[in-house]
């Protein structure tokens, strides 16, 4: 793996005369974006800057053309079956959004989700859960953070319609085990959405051979935009789907009564589309697939082995998740009983420009049940490199020193 | 504490600055809640000291390791100083409003305001032998017979006692001011000319003679010797161009001029000015308080007519 050559790609990586060199440990906040991405997004706006699809003229044929491969790209590089399977919004919140307020879900209807869930796959639940009457049950984890298979076998019941999971923990890199998880809710009849907002930079996904129904996804945290994002979902299950968000785009033709929807995709995407940052994340999925799954993989385990070595020797740190960094993909969590996890963040911003996130990162349900406060989080990404990961590590151990 | 410290200073910063204009605004926000007994949920003062301590712990650990222990202790000496700074800073600006220095009337210590003490600025008189120093808390009327100077408005209530020189620069600046006073206030002024350089000794006889032959028009000669250049007020012919247009008999001032009694006048006119304990000029006394040095205009008229002077 060139890493010097990849991190070219990067404009911010770039050396600049005006900042020290960043480490950007907030990957799973969001991703950097690499110049085929801005690129993309601004072709769009100096080439085309048009509508798509409803205009005649040429601009619009291209805007038309250029989202269509977009699309193409992204259904791709998820393996889907149709590429009309591929539904644009705005972020993995949206798409989970959609899918639970358009799903015929019925009062006792039973939503399996995990202790330690992002807002995004809790809240929408507890709302239907209010105004539909479904029943929200929560998987409780393994001690070590881990998917509990048991735990969430003993829960399968016939109630249970759907089965919502995060596909990789946004709180601890643990990755569940979504083809067994599929397996075994299929078995019991509930469909399975998974929340892969925080996988896709990282694995690669085939939802084919996943053979999950449902499957969310951001933009912005695989390189591509922010403001974009992919819901899959297999044909025939989005065909069922009643659309919440409707108006234009979404219909062929309308009276003053009634209105005749467009097939798929387009009945799933309302309004007037973000083109540019679709075309972004199409470069941005076709970028991702060309490095190729099996050399990020490689590049980000050894970089979360070297930050876990590290961390683990430095007194009062308590790791979130398993202590084995194999099963905590690109994330490293940790807090400090005596120490806010705000001031560490900032510290580490201020001493040596090393960027991390602090706080409960949309977690809360899980750290209220845990009554922690907050922690830190190292996010890592393949163009990351192992001296960024020694830095860390040296000016952890400084500011341990200090606090 | 922290945030009342850090408002200040990023205020302050925040003149130069958008960034941080915006902490200022958040400093601001955490002042709110504390002075209303509310915890600070902002965030700020946590966000505030990590960045001092990310920075410190760059230069020096144990520093950095020092300032976390002791943080909310260094927070609170600060406050101290700063409310301390802060009355001083109020006390100095009052004072220089009121008496021209930051110090107190007629103290000669560093003034930011006036950094060049240009308001205590004085033509210093030759020292004669006295037993009272001569110091500005020991400077008097008592026992001084004015009743030989000339004075304007004899009958206001308000006295202003203008002891100056004609070929001094600080007087030269502090005349017309003190002239301008007492005609907004109608106050009494009587000038006493103390020829601090030699070369002006004769002017106190000039002074002498012109009041005695008219004292209608003793003030616009006053008027015109301050409003003239100090180098033409030298020449020979100065005075009597200066008598003679505003209609002066120069004979008769003439024959005063050379009257060994003008020369005794001046004499006692002189001792009695000693006896006031001067030692420079100009000084003046508004109703018994004593202003040495060129005072801005608002120092004699706060003197004369009280803090809301503008209002008189």
């Amino acid at each position: 793996m060139d890493l010097k050559r990849i991190r070219q790609d990067f404009p911010i990586l770039r050396d600049s005369a005006e900042h020290k060199p960043y480490v950007y440990f907030d990957n799973a906040c969001q991703s950097l974006r690499p110049q085929v991405v801005i690129d993309a997004i601004q072709d769009y706006y100096v080439k085309m800057s048009a509508c798509s699809g409803r205009s005649m003229h040429q601009l619009a044929a291209a805007v038309t053309q250029g989202c269509d491969q977009a699309r193409s790209k992204v259904a791709k590089f998820l393996n889907v079956a149709k590429k009309e399977e591929v539904i644009f919004t705005r972020n993995t919140t949206e798409g989970i959004n959609l899918v639970a307020n358009s799903l015929e879900l019925h009062a006792g209807d039973v939503v399996l989700i995990s202790d330690k869930e992002h807002n995004s796959n809790l809240i929408p639940w507890q709302l239907q859960a209010k105004r539909r009457g479904i029943v929200v049950r929560i998987i409780p984890s393994q001690v070590d953070n881990t998917f509990d298979l048991d735990a969430f076998s003993r829960l399968l019941d016939a109630k249970v319609r759907l089965v919502s999971l995060g596909f990789t923990s946004n709180l601890d890199g643990v990755t569940i085990p979504a083809a067994e998880v599929v397996k075994r809710a299929h078995k019991n009849g509930s469909l399975v959405l998974l929340d892969a907002a925080q996988t896709t930079l990282h694995q690669r996904i085939d939802v084919k051979s996943l053979d999950v129904d449902f499957l969310a996804l951001s933009g912005h945290k695989m390189l591509g935009p922010s403001g974009t994002g992919v819901l899959y979902g297999k044909y025939r299950l989005l065909e069922q789907l009643q659309p919440f968000m409707v108006g234009g785009e979404t219909v062929a033709s309308s009276t003053y009564e009634s209105c005749e929807f467009l097939p798929l995709p387009e009945r799933l995407e309302a309004g007037l589309q973000d083109y540019a940052g679709i075309m972004g994340l199409g470069a941005a999925a076709q970028y991702l697939q060309g490095m190729g799954f099996d050399t990020i993989q490689k590049q980000e385990r050894l970089l979360n082995e070297t930050i876990t070595e590290g961390i683990l020797k430095i007194h009062g740190l308590k790791l979130i998740g398993p202590q084995d960094a194999k099963l905590r993909g690109s994330i490293a969590t940790f807090y400090f009983d005596d120490v806010d996890s705000h001031r560490v963040a900032l510290m580490l911003d201020q001493m040596d420009a090393i960027m991390v996130r602090s706080g409960q990162h949309c977690v809360h349900s899980w750290f209220n049940a845990h009554q922690l406060k907050g922690s830190v989080r190292a996010s890592l990404a393949f163009y990351n490199t192992e001296e960024e990961a020694a830095r860390f590590v040296d000016n952890l151990n400084k500011i341990r020193k200090v606090l | 504490m922290f945030c009342i410290v850090a408002f200040v200073v990023l205020s302050i910063l925040g003149i130069f600055s958008a960034t941080n204009r915006q902490l200022a605004r958040e400093a601001l926000d955490c002042v709110l809640r504390r002075v209303t007994f509310r915890p600070c949920t902002t965030g700020f003062d946590e966000k505030m000291k990590a960045k001092i301590l990310g920075k410190v712990i760059n230069y020096s650990q144990p520093v950095a390791r020092f300032l976390n222990q002791y943080f909310e202790a260094l927070a609170w000496t600060f406050f101290l100083l700063f409310l301390a700074s802060s009355i001083f800073a109020v006390r100095g600006l009052y004072l220089f409003y009121t008496t021209g220095s930051c110090n107190g009337l007629n103290q000669a210590g560093f003034c930011v305001f006036d950094p060049t003490g240009a308001n205590n600025q004085i033509s210093a008189a030759v020292e004669s032998c006295s037993v009272t120093p001569r110091t500005a808390s020991n400077l008097t009327l008592n026992g001084v017979d004015m009743s030989s100077f000339p004075v304007l408005n004899p009958d206001s209530k308000d006295k202003i006692v203008f002891i100056g020189c004609y070929d001094c620069a600080y007087t030269r600046e502090t005349y017309p001011i003190i002239m301008s006073l007492a005609r907004h206030y109608n106050a009494s002024v009587t000038f006493l000319h103390y020829p601090v350089k030699e070369s002006t000794d004769y002017m106190s006889k000039v002074s002498y003679c012109a009041y005695q032959q008219d004292p209608s028009k003793y003030w616009a000669m006053n008027d015109a010797f301050f409003d003239t250049d100090k180098a033409t007020m030298d020449s020979s012919g100065f005075v009597k161009t200066t008598l003679t247009d505003l209609g002066y008999d120069y004979a008769t001032f003439q024959v005063c001029m050379n009257d060994p009694a003008t020369e005794k006048a001046v004499q006692n006119q002189l001792a009695q000015i000693d006896k006031t304990n001067f030692y420079g000029t100009p000084t003046v006394s508004i109703d018994g308080e004593w202003f040495v040095g060129p005072k801005p205009y608002r120092v004699y008229a706060i003197g004369l007519a009280g803090l809301l002077y503008w209002l008189k």
